[in-house]
């Protein structure tokens, strides 16, 4: 059985997190839609409110530090992303966007990504496309055409065609075909699995 | 004697935009304004991650601002929009935070090509924040910033463009301020 990792970025500042849900129900429903391909799912969560501290530090002096360093690796290192932030003012929330400013140029181009978003009321609910989406754009990666936007009202556990929970399993099925057929992330941003080329040749 | 409160929100402490900001604080003084600057990464960072308005210093420049009747918004290009350290600033302003007010957003990069970062990253933001008037906003190329001392110039050419954009912005804003004092 062949396995991909999968990095899940959230960002909701507050505890209990709907972002944190969103994230988390996104990553499960990505999980079941590659078990179907027969693909196994390593999943790891980068929780940003808990790196918040690190985060600034890095935007103030250009380096990653502390638990901010492993997490850039785990998501620059996944096959596939999930990113989830809140909506505030339209937009991505400041922290989020502090994570991606800290990322290297080109950090995640032709990654796979699967976008969420989550906010009071669905007023907002363009933010996704008009401003996360262009944002990786920028970044070159891979975006999932359906992006999964939650408002407070959505988390009714409706299953209708429109519900939420019908819209996380459509953007997970469309996620897991792209981490399905993409290859490899080709390390962690590390060259701690760098293999030899000769080693690389030997292989065939 | 409108006021206005200038926020630059690069994360760098030689900051080509506080330096932009700083001189358009000197021409809008120089046009009858009371300005003051502010720089978001002298901010206490905790709070201003975590949406802390209770910090002093943060609650102090949510004042600022609700007192302000202009505000100029300064970003250097991030990620071809505003840096997340502006955006954290905007996130812990109330909801409706720039009503009644005018704005002027202004962006520094090293591309032209990012110049759209104004009117399709900041401007939407500003217009969440319930802003009266978004004025006519201006990119500014890090080359065309130079340093003359602690203080910054405009490269020839650079000059008259940004000013024509911050005199209009002055003008909107004293034009606007005798309907005001009316009411």
């Amino acid at each position: 059985m062949t396995t991909r990792s999968l990095a899940v970025l959230s960002a909701g500042l507050s505890v209990p997190s709907s972002t944190r849900v969103l994230a988390d129900r996104l990553a499960a429903a990505t999980a079941r839609a590659l078990a179907e391909r027969g693909v196994e799912v390593e999943t790891h969560h980068v929780e940003l409110r808990e790196l918040a501290h690190d985060v600034t530090n890095s935007v103030l002096t250009g380096f990653p530090t502390g638990g901010l360093r492993e997490a850039v690796n785990r998501v620059v290192g996944a096959d596939g992303l999930i990113a989830v932030t809140p909506i505030f003012t339209a937009s991505y929330s400041g922290l989020f966007k502090s994570f991606v400013d800290v990322l290297e140029p080109g950090a995640l181009t032709g990654k796979p990504v699967l976008l969420g978003a989550t906010a009071g009321s669905a007023r907002h609910s363009l933010a996704v496309d008009h401003a996360m989406r262009p944002l990786f754009a920028h970044l070159r990666t891979l975006t999932v055409p359906t992006a999964v936007f939650a408002a407070s009202e959505d988390w009714d556990n409706s299953t209708d065609e429109r519900s939420l929970l019908h819209r996380i399993d459509r953007a997970a099925a469309e996620f897991a075909g792209l981490l399905d057929r993409s290859a490899p992330a080709s390390g962690t941003g590390e060259l701690d699995d760098f293999v030899p080329f000769d080693q690389l040749i030997a292989r065939g | 004697m409108p006021s206005i409160l200038v926020l630059s929100g690069s994360p760098s402490a030689t900051s080509r935009t506080a330096a932009l900001a700083e001189h358009l604080a000197l021409r809008l003084r120089e046009r009858d304004h009371r300005v003051r600057t502010i720089r978001v990464r002298e901010l206490p960072p905790a709070a201003l991650l975590s949406g802390d308005t209770r910090d002093p210093a943060v609650a102090e420049v949510v004042e600022a601002v609700a007192a302000a009747d202009g505000v100029v918004v300064a970003s250097p290009v991030y990620k071809a929009a505003y840096s997340g350290l502006l955006k954290s600033l905007l996130d812990l302003l109330p909801q409706f935070a720039l009503a009644g007010k005018a704005v002027l957003p202004v962006v520094t990069g090293g591309s032209p090509a990012h110049v759209l970062a104004v009117d399709y990253a900041l401007r939407p933001v500003l217009s969440a924040l319930g802003a009266h008037h978004v004025v006519q906003g201006w990119f500014v190329l890090d080359s065309h910033i130079v340093a003359v001392g602690d203080a910054v110039e405009l490269a020839e050419g650079a000059r008259r463009p940004l000013y024509e954009v911050v005199d209009g912005f002055s003008d909107v804003l004293h034009a606007r301020r005798p309907l005001i004092d009316a009411s």
